[in-house]
């Protein structure tokens, strides 16, 4: 059966389902949450005074922003035995960090991770933090864990560098997942080195980047210090909640409605075709700490 | 007479030869020899060229952007100073003039012509084009230092590729009255069409790396409107492409050549020989006709794109 074709006409007869994001270019659709389904818990952490005047994190408080986020994330006060529910000492685990040179994870946030890491009993030769040389990094090849942590930023080919996207490094050839602007990137998770694996999702949202200029669509006039953490344990409801961000400081910065281009639909595909998540707002439970002023969300 | 003709045909002919065995004055590897490696307080710490083949290794994710113009190779410099953030110098070779002033376009928000043929500085990032090559210069943070050794090196690659490239004829049928400038966008490739004005989830006009595509915005009181224009390398693709157009996105293989949408606003196309004009967002049926006409007329007027 051939997939129905959406155009712009298309959205503009439903305009209702034009009010979700994720809906106006995938058609994909709506459906009303129910008193008894139970939401995806994502915790929105920000703190005012993260970045120093070069807007480099300061590494004690993020340490600090983390543990809360993660023990919010999981119920539980004490940030030791939070961290002690995702990681077990026996396990080999792999830090899927981002290291594009323009806005790469922070140094400060990988040694965080891996100190909470280690504080649950995981071996240091245990412990692995990679992004392009994964493949041939014997801890992800014999990962039993892995905890995914990038920053958020638009991009030219995918609509935005995601979470989701930021497995993309555990296959041979890239190439083969850029087909409709990377619309099945979710498959990534369902390879024999991810499945399964994933303990926690961090999407860094200390300096995101909101559009796109130049050979490495990277124009620091279109970064800002938004100061926050996006945590949680569904990669799709973070990313969802991550571009809400986003395409809000578009429309602050442009005056108008400008939707991220190309759409990221990878994120919202990873829900409706795949079910690898959430990325429907109302059914993701968004909790919030910190800082916030000038949310936008 | 003999002896001046012989003259000039050994002319030509040494012109000739050197025309085609010896590389341009500013390749990328001339480019390379002659574009300073120490500004001001910067030194150049890394150097690297890069094809086609291993672009991928360069830009993370953003190399499809490029081989769609028709990338050919890149020099990539960084430069280091003591006490300033480093320097990233890239200069592409997009193979030809129309595909550096089309990656260009991709991104320009504002008109601005201090370097090249055309120029955008924003905070840290200078972008500009010059015959086939587009170059970029960043330094992030910004800071004073690093604003003035971004335009005194712009200046000097400005000086060293030392003529001018042509512009897409394209664009030269775009109407002038309320034009955007700002706005034009060319390119070869249809996923670039979603990127700047979503029309459809697929490819529906066809469009090949044989497609010439031009989109711009007007706007003037009571006279905005997008204007998308496809030139085919033939008229019976333009044919083909208009048809689509009509059946998946006006819903009817019948339709009117002006028609109002669901918005309000008004949409119309035309297609004249390998041209296909398609007017979106129009404010009124008029805007649309007057655009498609201005068009048409222009077109007539350039003989090459009537073939």
């Amino acid at each position: 059966m051939s997939q129905k074709l959406i155009t712009r006409r298309e959205f503009l007869r439903n305009s209702s389902v034009a009010a979700c994001a994720g809906a106006i270019y995938i058609g994909a659709p709506i459906k009303s949450l129910k008193a008894d389904d139970p939401k995806t818990k994502v915790v929105l952490i920000r703190e005012e005074d993260i970045l120093d005047n070069r807007w480099k994190p300061r590494a004690d408080l993020l340490e600090n922003m983390l543990d809360r986020a993660v023990s919010k994330l999981l119920g539980v006060d004490d940030s030791v035995k939070a961290w002690k529910q995702l990681i077990k000492p026996d396990d080999i685990v792999g830090i899927k960090s981002n290291e594009w040179s323009r806005l790469a994870t922070p140094p400060e946030l990988e040694n965080a991770i891996r100190n909470r890491v280690l504080g649950c009993g995981v071996s240091e030769k245990n412990i692995s933090i990679g992004d392009r040389r994964i493949l041939s990094d014997d801890v992800f090849l014999k990962a039993s864990a892995l905890i995914n942590v990038r920053p958020m930023r638009t991009h030219d080919w995918s609509g935005v560098g995601s979470l989701i996207k930021n497995y993309i490094m555990f296959v041979n050839n890239p190439a083969d997942y850029h087909g409709d602007s990377c619309a099945d990137l979710a498959t990534l998770w369902k390879l024999p080195l991810t499945e399964g694996k994933t303990r926690l999702n961090i999407l860094v949202m200390l300096t995101p980047l909101f559009h796109g200029a130049g050979p490495h669509h990277f124009n620091p006039a279109y970064i800002w210090p938004y100061n926050g953490l996006i945590v949680g344990l569904d990669p799709v409801a973070v990313d969802a909640t991550g571009i809400r961000i986003i395409q809000a400081k578009r429309r602050e910065h442009f005056g108008e409605e400008k939707p991220i281009n190309p759409p990221p639909k990878h994120i919202f595909f990873a829900e409706t075709r795949h079910h690898l998540g959430v990325a429907d707002p109302s059914k993701i439970d968004l909790i919030r700490l910190g800082w916030n002023e000038a949310s936008l969300i | 007479m003999i002896s001046f003709n012989i003259l000039f045909l050994t002319q030509v002919i040494f012109t000739t030869i050197i025309q085609y065995t010896m590389p341009p004055s500013h390749s990328i590897d001339n480019l390379s020899g002659t574009i300073p490696k120490e500004i001001s307080s910067w030194r150049e710490i890394e150097e690297n060229i890069y094809n086609r083949k291993n672009l991928h290794e360069f830009i993370n994710g953003g190399a499809e952007l490029y081989l769609s113009y028709g990338f050919q190779s890149v020099l990539s410099r960084v430069y280091e100073s003591e006490d300033e953030p480093a320097l990233y110098l890239d200069i592409f070779d997009m193979g030809n003039s129309k595909n550096a002033f089309g990656v260009f376009s991709h991104t320009r928000e504002f008109i601005q012509s201090d370097f090249g043929q055309g120029s955008q500085y924003t905070k840290g990032l200078l972008l500009f084009w010059k015959d086939r090559y587009l170059i970029s210069l960043l330094i992030s943070p910004e800071t004073p230092a690093g604003k003035k050794v971004i335009r005194d090196l712009a200046e000097l690659i400005d000086q060293v590729i030392d003529k001018a490239g042509s512009l897409p004829e394209i664009i030269s049928l775009l109407p002038e009255s309320n034009l955007k400038e700002e706005s034009i966008r060319y390119f070869r490739h249809y996923i670039w069409l979603n990127s700047h004005y979503f029309i459809a989830d697929t490819n529906i006009f066809n469009i090949t790396d044989d497609t010439e595509v031009v989109l711009a915005k007007y706007k003037g009181e009571d006279k905005s409107a997008i204007l998308l224009l496809l030139l085919y390398p033939d008229k019976d693709s333009a044919i083909t492409a208009k048809q689509s157009f009509k059946e998946k996105y006006l819903d009817d293989s019948e339709a009117a050549d002006v028609m109002k949408t669901e918005d309000g606003l008004w949409v119309g196309w035309k297609q004249e020989n390998r041209l296909l004009s398609v007017v979106f967002q129009g404010q009124s049926g008029q805007i649309c006709t007057d655009l498609l006409n201005e068009v048409e007329k222009k077109q007539k007027q350039l003989k090459s794109l009537l073939e």
